[in-house]
């Protein structure tokens, strides 16, 4: 390298201009999210390489590898079935095992639950690097989702010897799957984008969330059929990530599509929701780097 | 930006801080809704919030193309305050900063290493993060692992690697940036003497390309071997944006007004009490005309009037001279040279001589203790007086001139 000959900048080198001043992105949206989809593309390898490297180094020094990407759901259905064997509470009207039912529901709130609580995760994680380098800040939502989408195909393995076991094919409508799923993680990604800045800011954010998660939990039905007496109907409607997770087990387990028009309208939702949120995630990182490294 | 060859242009940029943890999180909720509603600009950048200060004050310069410039001063004085603004990590609260071409920064080498990884799993890693492509990376792979000098451990988990050798790697692979602007905080001060050479030649190497240069650093020794000017912060302002020699002697007497003030004040309560004191210090030149700039070689005369209430007979003073940057750098006595004197109210003035002033550029001042004479016979220390500078000739860091803090006296010879 000491060797090379000097390499004149190009003119070219100089075309690009960056100008820093107060002002908010907010005032000229379109361009903001030019810039955010335009970094997004430039930090793709990035986020490439950054996934790779969580992945790698998330296994390499265990013992027991990839199985500690299956082991939550089937400890968290293991105690639900237990619990459920013991008549502790009532499952209702399934339509399929209740293992099944559970386990599908379980993998579906880990993956809502892991994408609600990636933006705050993949910020305070990466402070360091946030802080100190200056790089598309896209890109680590990109290994976020990344992350949340690997995680979640590993835990469907899981459904492959549990739909033999339980003789069940999945519907006609299972192509739809993917789109239902992929509409709750947006609904998990852009409420965590919006809480990001204040959960940054105030630990109590992230301490209230821990608590709250397992009430979530079970207001969201996962280890029961969805309530259909109202007012508990309601909860169904109020519940954020709710409709699309009935609306994702029901087009994988071949069930009646009895919440097909809630699951569509929070997808819809999640979609407009989504580019706000963004906003929200890149406005506020200047002021976060602040309080990270003043 | 008004000509073509200007690459940054800091326009009036303030930013301020708080130092409170709880504030100033409020201040960032606060500061977070005046961004998402549009209304951030329109704060008036003199005002502070109670608990905050003005970490940057109406700093304002430009910078050439294929320009070094070492951005110095104490701890606070603001220098990566502005760093991160260049770089964009954060916004100024009020003013602009224009930047034209890449900007490639060198900040924290090794950032987004993954301990856990080998040396050429983070190789591909950190080139990503700098902004580099993987077919880049692989094209640089070889010059990278070379310049690092780390071929034997490339296949090994960094965490196996000593601080030196993450480093290097840091740097081997930053090296290969090629932006218009770099931005370097304190990354030299680190790593063998070796390789730290071998960084200043490539940083000699991309300032002939025409690449300009921020250094951050505490370390000004060594910046003249390749910066040519230097911007000197003082409390958030730029109290010096010139010529790098000034601009350390300037960086100097910061150091040493803060060092020494907290001192002074001290010792000048211990005055008021005691019945002998040192009341002024003063350089003077050869002829005794007060002087506070010298040439290595001159000579500088000290004129330290004392006062007292009471007479002492055979008093003894010692005077330190001391150096910001190296500290004390030797001590002399009445009683060394058998130079005895008495103190008889109001008090009289003592002339100390320093012939051929040995000491090269840098600012320097005095420590200065009165006593009676026994050891115990102690009436007064004062720190941080008669403070100079010298201000020539020019140091040399590359090896062709004289260097460092002491100007030898030498001859050379051959020998056959």
């Amino acid at each position: 390298m000491q060797n090379a000959e000097p390499r004149q900048l190009e003119p070219d080198d100089l075309h690009e201009v960056t100008h820093y001043s107060s002002e908010s992105e907010i005032r000229d949206p379109l361009k903001l999210l030019a810039d955010i989809v335009g970094d997004a593309m430039r930090g793709r390898q990035l986020a490439w390489r950054l996934f790779l490297r969580n992945i790698r180094g998330m296994y390499r020094q265990t013992l027991l590898g990839l199985f500690w990407a299956f082991l939550p759901p089937i400890a968290n259905t293991a105690i639900w079935i237990f619990l459920r064997s013991q008549n502790v509470f009532d499952s209702g009207d399934t339509t399929v095992h209740p293992t099944l039912f559970i386990l599908t529901g379980m993998i579906l709130w880990q993956a809502f639950v892991d994408a609600f609580q990636m933006p705050l995760q993949v910020v305070s994680s990466n402070r360091n690097m946030i802080s100190k380098l200056h790089f598309p800040r896209e890109s680590l939502l990109m290994v976020g989702v990344g992350e949340v989408l690997f995680n979640l195909a590993i835990r469907m393995l899981l459904l492959i010897p549990a739909f033999a076991y339980f003789q069940v094919v999945p519907g006609s409508h299972a192509f739809a799957f993917p789109f239902a799923a992929a509409g709750l993680i947006l609904v998990g990604l852009s409420m965590g984008l919006l809480i990001m800045p204040l959960g940054s800011l105030y630990q109590d954010v992230g301490r209230f969330i821990t608590m709250a998660l397992p009430f979530w939990m079970i207001i969201t039905p996962i280890i029961y059929a969805p309530l259909k007496p109202w007012p508990a109907s309601m909860l169904n409607w109020l519940n954020p990530p709710a409709p699309l997770l009935i609306l994702s087990r029901d087009l994988l387990l071949g069930s009646p599509l009895e919440h097909l028009w809630p699951g569509v309208a929070f997808g819809v939702a999640a979609l407009l929701l989504f580019i706000p949120a963004l906003f929200v995630y890149r406005i506020s990182m200047p002021v976060l780097i602040e309080r990270m490294s003043a | 930006m008004s000509q073509s060859t200007t690459i940054l242009d800091v326009n009036q940029v303030w930013k301020s801080y708080c130092r409170q943890l709880k504030r100033s999180m409020w201040y960032g909720v606060k500061d977070l809704g005046r961004q998402l509603s549009g209304r951030a600009g329109a704060r008036d950048p003199q005002h502070l919030r109670p608990g905050e200060f003005h970490a940057i004050r109406d700093a304002h310069f430009q910078m050439q193309r294929g320009e070094c410039v070492a951005m110095i001063g104490p701890n606070g004085a603001g220098k990566s305050t502005m760093l991160k603004m260049i770089n964009g990590l954060i916004k100024p609260d009020s003013g602009s900063i224009t930047i034209r071409g890449r900007i490639g920064a060198l900040i924290e080498l090794g950032t987004g290493f993954n301990p856990i990884l080998s040396g050429r799993e983070n190789i591909y890693i950190n080139g990503a993060v700098l902004g580099m492509q993987k077919s880049e990376v692989d094209r640089l792979f070889d010059q990278i692992v070379d310049f690092s000098e780390l071929e034997h451990v490339i296949d090994s988990p960094v965490k196996t690697y000593s601080t030196g050798m993450k480093v290097r790697l840091g740097y081997s692979i930053a090296a290969n940036l090629r932006p218009t602007l770099l931005l370097m905080d304190e990354v030299l001060a680190v790593g063998d003497v070796g390789f730290r050479m071998k960084c200043f030649a490539h940083l000699r190497k991309l300032v002939d390309e025409g690449v300009s240069i921020i250094i951050v650093t505490h370390a000004v020794a060594m910046l003249s071997r390749v910066a040519t000017r230097s911007i000197v912060f003082g409390q958030g302002r730029i109290i010096h944006d010139g010529d790098l020699e000034t601009g350390t002697i300037i960086y100097e007497e910061e150091l040493s007004t803060r060092a020494t003030a907290h001192q002074a004040a001290a010792t000048d309560n211990e005055a008021s009490t005691t019945v002998a004191r040192i009341e002024n210090v003063q350089t003077c030149d050869e002829s005794g005309e007060s002087q506070a700039e010298f040439e290595t070689g001159e000579t500088i005369a000290l004129r330290i009037e004392l006062g007292c209430d009471q007479p002492i007979s055979r008093a003894r003073l010692v005077v330190a001279l001391c150096s910001p940057v190296h500290g004390e750098l030797g001590s002399v006595s009445t009683p060394h040279q058998q130079f005895e004197f008495a103190l008889e109210p109001p008090g009289q003035t003592i002339v100390l001589t320093l012939p051929r002033f040995p000491l090269m550029l840098g600012s320097y001042h005095f420590d200065i203790s009165l006593y009676g004479p026994e050891t115990t016979d102690f009436y007064h220390r004062s720190c941080g007086r008669g403070s100079f500078r010298i201000v020539g000739p020019p140091l040399d860091a590359n090896g062709y001139g004289l260097f460092g803090a002491l100007k030898l006296e030498h001859h050379w010879k051959s020998e056959h």
